[in-house]
C-alpha cells in the first residue's frame, strides 16, 4: 500500500525541466527581429551608433549567449526577471497582475467543464447506446469542432453589441469605483462570457475520457457480475464503477490545471482580458526577450508541476494500476 | 476505502473552487490598491461617472461627501454647478507608466503623454506651433538662438513653480540619458542654454536651425527638476506615484493592460480643462474598441477607424465622426541601389502603373487622399501645386520599360533584366491588413506593366529587419519591393525631408531605399540654412519637384484621419491637421485653445 | 455466468445497439468529409467566380450575382468559400500525414524499446507536449516566412507528440503478445518484428489519431489564420475569418454571411473527421 514516490521519475522531469528552461531561453534569441525598437522607443532611427551601443549594454544583450544564459538561470533562482524593454516594468509585477485574472476565467471555466462533463459523461456512458447517448455523443463531438475564436466573437456579437447584456470587453468597468457587492458583480458580469465560451470548448474532452474511462470500467469483468448478481444499478455505479473511472479523468483536469496558467490567447484577445495569454503575445509580437522568458517559465513550471502530480497522483488514485 | 477515495475527489474540486475563487477576490481587492498612482494633490472634486448604468445599492451613503464642492472661488459660482464630465476613450495597446521615458507609442502614446506635460510651444488647429508654456519665442537672425519667454506663475502639479530652471534641466537630462531618442534628438544641435532669470532662456545652437520651434520646442516636455534630478536609469526608476508635469490633467490610476484614469488639473495654468475625467481603456485590438463604442461603453476612440466603419458608426446615434487630412503614409520602396531599380525609368515606370484612386476607393473606401508623387500632401502649406497627383498611365509605363530595354522576349508575360525576369517579392507587415490588401492591388497593377510580383506577409520585426535594419541605414537594405509607410510627424514637419532623401547616411538617416541626386543634397543643405519661410517653400517646392521625378520611392496615399465620439458625452474635439484629435486642445475650453 | 435467458436478450440487444452507434456517426462524418472533398475538388466549376479576381464593390451585401456578398475589396465571398475547402481540407490532410509519421516512428519505437530509448523518446514528447505553442509557432513562421507549406509543418510539428503516446502505449501491449515473444525467442532481428507484427497491429489505432489529427489540424489552421499569424493571402476559411475580423465584419450585418459561413464549415469538416475517429477508435477497442 505505501508506495514511495518515484525517484527516477523525478529525476527524468528534472532532465525536462532543464530542456526546457534552455529552449525557453533559445527560442526568444533565435526568433528574426531586434528588440531595439522597444527598448528605445518610437524613433529609434535616430539613435546614434554610440547610444544604440549604449541601451544594448544596459539590458544585457551586448554579453556573450553563454553569460545572458548563466543569468537566466541566476533570475530563475532570484526570481527576478528584471523590466520589460516595452513598458519598462518590472516583469514580476506585471505577470503577477494577470496571473489572477487568467486564474479567474480558467479556473472557473475548468470547474464548470469538468462537473458537466463528468456527469453528461457518466450518463451517457452508462446509458450507452441509446438516443439520449447518441445525441449527447454527436452533440459533444460537435462542440469540440467549433473553433474557439469564432465562437468567442458570435458571443460578443449577439450578447453583447446586439442585446447589450453583458459588457463586451475586459475584467472590470474601467474606473467604475465600484465597491462591495457591486464590485464583485462587476468581475462576474465581465467573467461570464469568456468563461462560457472556454466553458464550451473545454467540456467534450472533460465528457469524452469520462465516457471512455467509464465504458472500460463497465467492461470489467467484476462490474458485469455486480450488475448480472443483480446489484442496484445506483450501487453498482457509485459503488465500483466511480472509483475505477475517475482517475483519468483526474489526470486529464490536472494537466489542464497546468495549462490553465498560460492563458487563453485566442479568448483573451476577443474579449480584451488582461491575462497572461494577451501579455506574451504582445511580448513575442515585439521582442520582449525577458517578458517572454519569465512567462514561459511560469508556464512551463504549472505544466510540468501539473503533469508530475497527475503521474505521482495516478497510482494513488486509481485501484487497478496498484494491484498490478 | 471507497468512500475515502471519493472524498479525495470531492475535496479536490472543493480545493479548486476555492483557489479560484480565491484568486478573484485577491485581485478584486488588491488590484487597484496595488497599482494605483499616488493621490492627485489639490482639490481635485471627485467626479462621478455621470453616465452610470448600474448605480450600486450602496453609492448614497458615499454621496454624502458631495454638497460641499470646493468651487467657493471669489466669483460667485453659478447656481446649478455644471455636471462633471467624464470621457471614457479607447486606446489599443498598452502604453507603460506614460512618463517620457516610459511611454509606448508615438501615437497616440506621446499625445497622452503631453496631456500631463507641457513643451514650451504648441500646435494650433493648422499645425503651426503656438508660444505656449512659452509666452513669446523670438529667433535670431541666423536661426542659431532662439529666446523664450516663460508665462509666469505655471506650477507642476505639486504646486512648485516651473521655471527656466526646469527648461534648462529638462535639456540637459534628455540630452545625457538619450535612452528616449526622441527628445535626445529633439536638442541634439543645442550647444548651449542660456538662463537669464527664472523666466527667460535662450537656446544657443550649434548650426542654424529654422524648425527648432516645431522639432524641440513644440514637442519636448518640461520636466520638474526636483523630482527628476536623482533619476538614475530613467526608464525604470520608480517615481512611487504619479507623473508630476504642468499638464492640464493627472494620472491617478493605472490598472495594467486595462485602464488609465487622469483627473483635471484644476489649477492649469490655460484654465481648467472642460474635461473632468479622462479614462483610457485599453482594448486589445480595434474591432473590440469599435463594439464598446456602439454599446455605450466608451465614448471616443482614440485611434484612427478604419474606412468601412466610418459610414456604420457615423449613422448611429448619438456618434459622430469627425474627420480630416493626416500625414501619415502608404508608399512602395524599392531599393534604388541595386538592378534594376537604380534605373530611373524602372522606378517611372512603377509610379505610372500604380492606379492610386483605384486603390484609394477599393481599400479605402474613398477615405484617403490620392498620393503626390513628389511626397508632399496636397493640403500641406509647402505642397508644390506644379506636381501632377493623378499620373496613372499603365501605356506610357510600358512604353518607357520598351523604350528602356525592358523586353519580354521569352513571351510570358514578364519583362527581363540583365537576362532575368523582372520577378520580385514584395515584403510587407502582415499586421497591416489595409497595407496588405494595397500590396495585393500593387501586384495586380504591376502584372500589367509585365512586372511580376508577388507578396510577401510577414511579422512587423521581419519585415522591419528586412527593409531597415537594426533601425539604422548603415546597416544597408535586404529586400527588392517592400510596402512601407511613415508616421504623421515626419512629414508634418517639412523641413524632415532631407532625412528621407539625403545621400549621406549621417544626414538622410530615413534614406531606406538608398538613394542619392546631387542636386537633392545640395538643396537640403540650403533649406537647413534658409532664414526666410517663403524661401525654405520654395526650395521644398523645387525638392518635390526631383522626387516626382526621380522618385526614390513611389508614394501611394495617405490615409484620412477619421475619429469616432459620443457628441451626447462631449463634442468639442479639436482637429489638428495632419495629427487628429488627441491632444490637449480637444480638452480645454474652445477660449484656452490657441 | 449464471445468466438467465432474460438477460442473455439485453445484453444481444445491448451489444447491437453497440456496434450500431458508431456506424451512424461514422456514416454521417463520411457523408460530411465526402461533400466537402467534392466541393474542394470541384471548386473551379462549381465557383460562380475567380475568387482572386475584383468583380465587383467592395462590401456587397448578397444579392443574386453574389449570394454572399463581396469582401472588403471585390472578391467574391461564395467563390472565396468553396475554393477556400481547397486549402482548409490540404493544410488538415497534410499536417495530420506529417504528424502521423513523426508521431507512429516514435510510438513504436519508444514502445518497442520501453527501456532507455523509449524513455528517452518520450520526455522528448513531455518536452514538445508543455513548450510554450505560439513562440515557437512564431519562430518557425519568421524563419520560414509565411507561407502555405509552412503553415503545413508547423502544426505538424506540433500534434505529433498525442499520436506518438497512443501508438506507444498499443505497442507496449502487443510488445508481450504470444506472437511476438516467440518471433523474439526464435532469434528474430527487431526490425522484423518491428514491420511484421507490430506496425501493421497499429495500423487501426494509427487511422484513428491521423483522422483525429486532421480534425485538429483544420481547426489550428483557422486558429492561426485568426491570430493572424497564417498566411492571409491564401484564400481559407481560415483567413476569410481573419479578413471578416480585420475589417469589422463582426459588428455589422456582414456577419451572417462574412462570418458565419466560414465558421460553420470549419465546424463542419472538423466534425466530419473527428466522428470519422470516433467510430474507428470505437471498432479498433474491443472492450468498448
Amino acid at each position: 500500500m505505501t508506495r514511495r514516490i518515484d525517484l527516477r521519475r523525478v529525476a527524468q522531469y528534472g532532465v525536462v525541466v532543464v530542456v526546457a528552461v534552455t529552449l525557453n531561453f533559445l527560442l526568444p534569441r533565435l526568433m528574426p527581429g531586434n528588440p531595439l525598437a522597444l527598448i528605445a522607443g518610437v524613433d529609434v532611427g535616430m539613435l546614434t551608433p554610440d547610444q544604440r551601443a549604449e541601451i544594448v549594454a544596459r539590458v544585457g544583450l551586448d554579453a556573450p549567449m553563454w553569460q545572458q544564459y548563466l543569468r537566466y538561470w541566476g533570475d530563475i533562482f532570484t526570481g527576478d526577471f528584471g523590466f520589460s524593454f516595452r513598458s519598462s516594468r518590472p516583469i514580476v509585477d506585471m505577470i503577477l497582475e494577470r496571473l489572477p485574472w487568467t486564474l479567474l476565467i480558467t479556473g472557473l471555466s475548468l470547474l464548470v467543464s469538468a462537473v458537466v462533463g463528468v456527469l453528461l459523461g457518466a450518463i451517457s456512458a452508462w446509458r450507452r447506446g441509446t438516443k439520449g447517448d447518441l445525441s449527447m455523443l454527436s452533440g459533444m463531438i460537435s462542440i469540440e469542432s467549433l473553433p474557439s475564436f469564432w465562437l468567442g466573437m458570435v458571443l460578443v456579437s449577439l450578447f453583447a453589441v446586439q442585446w447589450g447584456l453583458l459588457p463586451s470587453f475586459g475584467a472590470v468597468t474601467p474606473a467604475s469605483d465600484l465597491e462591495g457587492w457591486a464590485h464583485v458583480w462587476d468581475i462576474i458580469s465581465h467573467a461570464i462570457l469568456p468563461v462560457t465560451a472556454l466553458s464550451i470548448v473545454g467540456t467534450p474532452g472533460v465528457y469524452m475520457t469520462m465516457r471512455y474511462s467509464m465504458l472500460e470500467t463497465l467492461g470489467e469483468d467484476y462490474i458485469r457480475t455486480a450488475r448480472a448478481k443483480g446489484a442496484g444499478e445506483r450501487r453498482v455505479l457509485f459503488g465500483h464503477v466511480a472509483r475505477n473511472t475517475i482517475a483519468p479523468v483526474i489526470t486529464v483536469l490536472a494537466i489542464r490545471l497546468g495549462f490553465a496558467f498560460g492563458g487563453t490567447v485566442i479568448i483573451e484577445t476577443v474579449f480584451s482580458y488582461p491575462g497572461l495569454g494577451r501579455l506574451v503575445f504582445e511580448a513575442v509580437a515585439g521582442r520582449d526577450y525577458p517578458v517572454m522568458q519569465a512567462a514561459f517559465l511560469v508556464f512551463t513550471a504549472a505544466i510540468l508541476v501539473a503533469n508530475l502530480a497527475a503521474d505521482l497522483l495516478y497510482p494513488l488514485i486509481d485501484p487497478r494500476s496498484r494491484t498490478s | 476505502m471507497q468512500r475515502v477515495k471519493r472524498f479525495k475527489w470531492a475535496i479536490l474540486l472543493v480545493v479548486l473552487a476555492l483557489v479560484v475563487v480565491g484568486c478573484g477576490d485577491d485581485d478584486a481587492e488588491e488590484e487597484p490598491v496595488a497599482t494605483t498612482a499616488a493621490e492627485a494633490p489639490a482639490t481635485t472634486p471627485a467626479p462621478e461617472p455621470a453616465d452610470e448604468e448600474e448605480e450600486p445599492a450602496t453609492a448614497p451613503a458615499e454621496e454624502e461627501e458631495e454638497p460641499a464642492p470646493e468651487t467657493t472661488t471669489t466669483t460667485a459660482a453659478p447656481p446649478p454647478p455644471p455636471e462633471p464630465v467624464t470621457v471614457r476613450a479607447a486606446i489599443t495597446g498598452d502604453e507603460g507608466t506614460l512618463n517620457p521615458y516610459t511611454y509606448i507609442s508615438g501615437f497616440p502614446g506621446w499625445n497622452i503623454l503631453m496631456l500631463q506635460y507641457d513643451s514650451l510651444m504648441q500646435l494650433d488647429a493648422a499645425g503651426v506651433p503656438q508660444p505656449w508654456l512659452a509666452s513669446s519665442v523670438s529667433v535670431s537672425d541666423d536661426l542659431t538662438e532662439w529666446s523664450v519667454t516663460l508665462v509666469e506663475g505655471v506650477t507642476f502639479h505639486d504646486g512648485e513653480p516651473l521655471t527656466s530652471d526646469d527648461v534648462a534641466f529638462s535639456v540637459e537630462f534628455y540630452t545625457t540619458n538619450p535612452e528616449a531618442s526622441r527628445f535626445a534628438r529633439d536638442f541634439r544641435g543645442v550647444a548651449d542654454v542660456v538662463v537669464h532669470d527664472d523666466y527667460s532662456v535662450t537656446f544657443v545652437l550649434e548650426s542654424a536651425n529654422p524648425g527648432f520651434d516645431v522639432v524641440a520646442l513644440a514637442d519636448a516636455p518640461i520636466i520638474p527638476r526636483h523630482i527628476w534630478e536623482s533619476v538614475d536609469i530613467p526608464s525604470e526608476h520608480d517615481f512611487g506615484g504619479t507623473n508630476i508635469g504642468s499638464g492640464p490633467y493627472i494620472l491617478t490610476e493605472i490598472a495594467p493592460d486595462q485602464s488609465y484614469r487622469f483627473a483635471a488639473n484644476p489649477n492649469y495654468f490655460r484654465g481648467a480643462p472642460a474635461v473632468d475625467e479622462l479614462v483610457l481603456i485599453i482594448f486589445a485590438d480595434d474591432a473590440g474598441a469599435q463594439a464598446a463604442i456602439r454599446t455605450g461603453e466608451v465614448d471616443v476612440i482614440f485611434e484612427r477607424i478604419p474606412p468601412e466603419q466610418i459610414d456604420l458608426l457615423d449613422a448611429q446615434d448619438p456618434l459622430d465622426v469627425i474627420l480630416g487630412p493626416e500625414f501619415a503614409t502608404q508608399m512602395i520602396n524599392y531599393d534604388a541601389s541595386i538592378r534594376p531599380f537604380d534605373d530611373v525609368a524602372v522606378r517611372q515606370a512603377i509610379n505610372l502603373a500604380m492606379d492610386r484612386q483605384d486603390i484609394v476607393d477599393t481599400v479605402y473606401l474613398g477615405a484617403a487622399t490620392v498620393g503626390s508623387p513628389g511626397w508632399i500632401h496636397p493640403g500641406h502649406s509647402v505642397y508644390n501645386p506644379g506636381i501632377a497627383v493623378d499620373v496613372y498611365d499603365p501605356a506610357a509605363a510600358n512604353a518607357l520599360l520598351d523604350g528602356a530595354g525592358y523586353a519580354d522576349s521569352d513571351g510570358d508575360g514578364v519583362r527581363e533584366y540583365d537576362g532575368q525576369p523582372m520577378s520580385f517579392e514584395i515584403i510587407t507587415n502582415a499586421s497591416d491588413s489595409l497595407r496588405l490588401r494595397i500590396a495585393e492591388l500593387t501586384v495586380e497593377m504591376l502584372a500589367a506593366i509585365g512586372i511580376e510580383t508577388e507578396v510577401l506577409p510577414v511579422d512587423t520585426a521581419v519585415w522591419e529587419n528586412a527593409v531597415w535594419p537594426g533601425f539604422d541605414v548603415n546597416n544597408g537594405r535586404n529586400y527588392q519591393i517592400a510596402m512601407w509607410g511613415w508616421s504623421p510627424p515626419v512629414q508634418a514637419d517639412p523641413l524632415r525631408l532631407p532625412w528621407l532623401v539625403h545621400s549621406s547616411l549621417d544626414r538622410g538617416f530615413l534614406n531606406l531605399t538608398g538613394y542619392g541626386n546631387a542636386e537633392m543634397d545640395e538643396l537640403s543643405e540650403a533649406l537647413a540654412v534658409e532664414p526666410d519661410p517663403a524661401g525654405r517653400k520654395a526650395i521644398l517646392g523645387r525638392m518635390q519637384e526631383i522626387i516626382a521625378e526621380d522618385l526614390p520611392f513611389v508614394l501611394l496615399l495617405y490615409p484620412d484621419g477619421a475619429y469616432v465620439y459620443d457628441s451626447s458625452v462631449y463634442a468639442d474635439w479639436e482637429f489638428i491637421a495632419g495629427q487628429g484629435i488627441v491632444s490637449k486642445l480637444s480638452l480645454l475650453a474652445p477660449s484656452a485653445r490657441p | 455466468m449464471t445468466a438467465t435467458g432474460g438477460e442473455d436478450r439485453a445484453i444481444r440487444r445491448a451489444v447491437r445497439r453497440r456496434s450500431r452507434l458508431p456506424t451512424i456517426l461514422g456514416v454521417a462524418g463520411l457523408v460530411i468529409v465526402g461533400a466537402l472533398v467534392v466541393t474542394a475538388v470541384f471548386a473551379p466549376w462549381l465557383a460562380p467566380y475567380d475568387p482572386t479576381e475584383r468583380i465587383a464593390r467592395p462590401f456587397l451585401f448578397p444579392s443574386a450575382e453574389h449570394p454572399l456578398g463581396t469582401n472588403d475589396v471585390g472578391h467574391d465571398l461564395l467563390s472565396e468559400i468553396i475554393f477556400g475547402s481547397r486549402v482548409s481540407l490540404m493544410v488538415g490532410l497534410v499536417a495530420a500525414t506529417v504528424a502521423l509519421l513523426i508521431g507512429t516512428t516514435v510510438g513504436v519505437i519508444a514502445g518497442y524499446y520501453p527501456k532507455r530509448l523509449g524513455s528517452t523518446l518520450m520526455r522528448g514528447v513531455d518536452v514538445i507536449l508543455i513548450l510554450p505553442f505560439l513562440p515557437l509557432l512564431i519562430v518557425l513562421a519568421a524563419y520560414l516566412g509565411r507561407s502555405l507549406l509552412n503553415t503545413i509543418l508547423v502544426i505538424g510539428l506540433l500534434i505529433w507528440a498525442e499520436p506518438a503516446r497512443i501508438i506507444r502505449s498499443q505497442v507496449l501491449s502487443l510488445r508481450s503478445r504470444e506472437y511476438v515473444l516467440a518471433a523474439r525467442s526464435m532469434g528474430a532481428p527487431d526490425r522484423w518484428t518491428i514491420i511484421r507484427h507490430i506496425v501493421p497491429r497499429t495500423a487501426l489505432l494509427a487511422t484513428g489519431s491521423f483522422v483525429r489529427a486532421v480534425s485538429g489540424a483544420i481547426l489550428l489552421e483557422a486558429a492561426l489564420s485568426f491570430l493572424g499569424l497564417g498566411d492571409p493571402i491564401q484564400k481559407s476559411w481560415g483567413s476569410t475569418l481573419y479578413w471578416a475580423q480585420t475589417r469589422g465584419a463582426f459588428l455589422t450585418p456582414a456577419w451572417k454571411w462574412w462570418v458565419l459561413p466560414p465558421g460553420i464549415l470549419i465546424m463542419l469538416a472538423s466534425l466530419g473527421f473527428a466522428l470519422i475517429a470516433f467510430s474507428l477508435e470505437e471498432r479498433i477497442n474491443p472492450r468498448l
